[in-house]
């Protein structure tokens, strides 16, 4: 969780990740109301979870999702493209908590 | 962005004949009674509708307390907010306003003060 009292500086990674998301964000605007709350709040989630849960030194490990993340949001702007199910596979992967 | 140049350049036009002492002060941070990127037509918004639409847009974001937002209030800092949060604001802005924010200036608005400055400053607000 990045520390929200102190001044805030964000690293490039960070920024990328806020970027990111706010291309997720901007990409559900684009859907029909049903599939832009759906994708919103699985989006939400994610990145939550990921805020929480990976830790923030393990930049190859962020890199991966940002690919990974990148990749996802391209095919989410496909017009026809209306939901992240398919990519609810490989999330719950690391959906275990335990490390 | 040539959209954007073109449009500034239009805007900028009848700013300069109708007024001209304004261009003196020039800079883009220019007073609020100098609104020189603006006045192109009374359907610019005031500030204090720009302020009202901002902090409305605040309050119903679902983890605020309506009673604590005032202009002054930092998103993270005051509202308790995290990053992620911060950027969910700015879009919700954004499509308040119909106006699309670059990630650099984005990452900036942290404070309901800023993102009535960038947004009152915007030509294309609406």
């Amino acid at each position: 969780m990045g520390p929200s009292s102190a001044p805030r500086r964000l690293s490039g990674m960070q920024k990328q990740v806020l970027s990111l998301y706010r291309g997720f964000l901007r990409a559900a605007r684009t859907k029909s109301a049903e599939d832009r709350q759906r994708i919103e709040s699985l989006v939400s989630i994610e990145f939550r979870r990921n805020a929480k849960e990976v830790d923030r030194k393990n930049f190859l490990y962020v890199e991966y999702l940002l690919r990974r993340g990148k990749k996802q949001l391209d095919q989410l702007r496909s017009p026809d493209i209306v939901g992240l199910s398919a990519t609810n596979v490989s999330f719950s992967q690391t959906k275990d908590p335990t490390h | 962005m040539a959209l954007r140049a073109a449009v500034l350049r239009h805007v900028r036009v009848p700013v300069q004949t109708l007024n001209p002492a304004l261009t003196l002060t020039g800079g883009k941070w220019a007073p609020p009674s100098l609104r020189w990127m603006s006045s192109h037509g009374d359907d610019h918004l005031t500030k204090s509708e720009v302020t009202d639409r901002v902090l409305s847009v605040v309050k119903s974001f679902p983890k605020v307390d309506p009673s604590t937002v005032t202009p002054d209030v930092n998103f993270q800092k005051d509202l308790g907010l995290d990053s992620l949060d911060n950027v969910e604001i700015v879009i919700a802005l954004e499509e308040e306003f119909k106006l699309e924010i670059p990630d650099l200036e984005a990452v900036r608005i942290d404070s309901a003060n800023l993102a009535i400055e960038y947004i009152y400053n915007h030509p294309m607000a609406s």
